[in-house]
């Protein structure tokens, strides 16, 4: 326990300052290739002619690939969370964003490479595109995703994830005010300084060493075997060595294609993105659409919530169902409310595809939740502090997915907002504590929830 | 042409027009400036050229012939840290350490320059500089601590993170 309250140097902290750390473009390797990328032009098209002859040809050009190079072309990034594949790793039949890849050139340097992807012969059918996710309910909209335009698999065969507690038309009838509101977070890009990056170094044992930037490296290390059909111990993955990731380095972006490229080349190959890629094309945090209705009593409990959440997925699903599982677990915030109503939607559109950033799922809610709840407090007149100190999760509490609190802190956090900000709290308020709930703080409709706790 | 890289005599093959930031990292292998955007918005290729910081990416080698070009290396090497570099560490100003090289050549020549250790002054000085992870706070503990020789490696300093911005 020496390191515990002691004030410890980073371990990378001298070669970050002294320029000496080594971040994967600054691994040298002999007859090193570079890369670039053929990339759609369009938000939505269907593929109707690829032809690399022409392109094979170019100078220092040592290798190409297309669809047709990729053992497994479609892999199920989360397919051991059940849910199925749907993204090839280069498109095939049709484009579903702009920036998506298509084919990968490996050559002596980037203006060779650049000059070769230039060479492609592609010939496009031009779709209608999708944008706005609220209309992938619309009978026309464009069909962009061969699953509909709605994540049809949670649980294996629903359109939804929902979330059913009590009874919120009960608790509707019960409430003296219902107070709704609509939240919109738009996507983020997570621009780490250091943009998407890797280098697969073929080895003369006919293994591949493979210099990556994930954040998730052993993740990634299963993601390229599995494309490439080859067993675990043919790789080897150095990393930890991360240029910021904030999420964005969770997606496998550039090491599989590296490693095909290397393969079919015989020789080492880097992949760095530009930072007009990384804008283009990276993933991003999610665009979001959640509605929230609350009955709720004139003294600021909150009896009851409806809730409606659409989530951009992008063109495909990549890891979007898992994050509205997390998102619908947390629909409630730091508070307890008894009755719920959620139904949470993947929605595909052709926007860039959307995948972890910084509390995957929870930070739009924690966005929709907390502005709601100065909402209410301002419809009803109730001091913001109080009405979240009333229905601030405790001890005995159970989420909306039936987890019961065991050690909440809610109580203590607002407690240490109001100290940081000078706000003064009146008693009950100022003594109000994480335990379990009783007297003033146990109102009629949270009596039920305390003694069918341990059903859920 | 020759350039003059942490004090030693470099001749470089480059065409002209080749931005610096390739010449040094690709001919070169002088891999602390780093390609964080290329285009001139991030900073993290920044380095000394005669004393003034700039962007290696936005400088074509052959505007600067003969110049003295100090890199992050050359600002001192682990057994031999400046006191901006030490102040990094000792901060933890760095934490991906992607932005770090940029963040500490344009610290050197602002405390050189005789920079105060005022934090909005501090700030003006790195406004060209994008770091994605400190929220910049310690980051300005750290040059303010450098101009003051402000820190000892060897000691538990107190936290420096309750530092609010004015």
């Amino acid at each position: 326990m020496k390191a515990v309250g002691a004030r410890l140097p980073r371990y990378d902290g001298v070669g970050h300052a002294t320029g000496r750390t080594v971040y994967v473009d600054d691994v040298r390797v002999n007859r090193m290739l570079h890369t670039k990328a053929l990339r759609s032009p369009h938000h939505h098209a269907a593929i109707k002619r690829l032809d690399t002859s022409r392109a094979e040809q170019m100078p220092g050009v040592a290798a190409i690939v297309t669809h047709t190079d990729v053992p497994l072309l479609t892999y199920g990034h989360l397919s051991a969370l059940g849910i199925p594949a749907d993204e090839p790793l280069l498109a095939s039949e049709d484009v579903r964003y702009k920036g998506q890849p298509i084919a990968v050139v490996a050559a002596t340097d980037t203006d060779a490479a650049q000059a070769a992807v230039d060479a492609i012969d592609i010939e496009f059918e031009e779709l209608p595109a999708l944008f706005d996710m609220r209309k992938s309910f619309d009978d026309d909209a464009p069909q962009i995703h061969h699953w509909g335009t709605i994540y049809p698999h949670f649980e294996g065969e629903m359109n939804v994830r929902q979330i059913r507690k009590g009874n919120v038309e009960q608790a509707f009838e019960q409430a003296d005010r219902i107070i709704s509101g609509v939240y919109r977070p738009a996507a983020i890009e997570q621009m780490p300084l250091e943009t998407q990056v890797g280098l697969a170094v073929p080895e003369p044992d006919g293994r591949m060493t493979i210099y990556s930037c994930t954040q998730a490296l052993y993740f990634s290390m299963g993601v390229v075997a599995a494309h490439l059909q080859l067993p675990l111990n043919k790789l080897k993955f150095v990393g930890g060595t991360v240029g910021g990731g904030f999420g964005g380095k969770v997606d496998t972006a550039t090491e599989t294609l590296c490693a095909l490229l290397a393969q079919k080349s015989g020789r080492p190959v880097k992949w760095r993105w530009t930072r007009e890629e990384e804008f283009l094309c990276s993933s991003t945090r999610a665009p979001w659409h959640m509605e929230i209705i609350d009955g709720v009593t004139s003294d600021g409990w909150i009896l009851g919530r409806k809730m409606l959440t659409l989530h951009d997925a992008g063109g495909y699903a990549r890891f979007s169902p898992y994050g509205v599982t997390k998102h619908s677990f947390h629909h409630t915030g730091a508070y307890t409310i008894p009755n719920l109503h959620f139904d949470g939607y993947v929605c595909f559109t052709n926007r860039t595809p959307t995948s972890a950033m910084r509390g995957y799922g929870v930070t739009s809610v924690s966005f929709a939740v907390e502005t709601h709840m100065s909402r209410i407090a301002t419809e009803l007149g109730v001091d913001p502090y109080e009405l979240r100190l009333k229905n601030a999760n405790r001890i005995g509490d159970t989420s909306p997915n039936g987890i019961r609190y065991m050690d909440p802190s809610t109580v203590d956090v607002l407690h240490a907002i109001a100290d940081a900000t000078d706000a003064e709290l009146a008693a009950p308020y100022s003594d109000a504590t994480r335990e379990m709930r009783e007297g003033e703080w146990l109102p009629e409709h949270l009596v039920g929830q305390l003694s069918h706790s341990e059903d859920h | 042409m020759n350039i003059v890289v942490n004090g030693n005599n470099r001749t470089v093959e480059s065409p002209p027009l080749t931005p610096l930031l390739h010449v040094l990292r690709e001919e070169l292998d002088v891999l602390g400036p780093k390609a964080g955007c290329e285009n001139g918005g991030c900073g993290a290729c920044t380095v000394l050229i005669d004393g003034a910081p700039r962007r290696s990416c936005l400088t074509a080698v052959g505007s600067v012939p003969d110049a003295e070009v100090t890199t992050v290396e050359g600002l001192g090497a682990p057994e031999s840290m400046s006191d901006v570099q030490q102040a990094f560490v000792h901060y933890c100003a760095a934490q991906c350490g992607f932005c770090t090289p940029g963040m500490i050549i344009a610290a050197t020549a602002y405390l050189e320059g005789g920079g105060s250790a005022d934090r909005t002054e501090i700030s003006e000085a790195l406004a060209g500089h994008v770091c994605r992870c400190t929220g910049y706070l310690k980051i300005l503990d750290a040059v303010a601590a450098a101009r003051d020789g402000n820190f000892d490696l060897s000691t538990t300093a107190e936290s420096p993170h309750t530092t609010v911005l004015t």
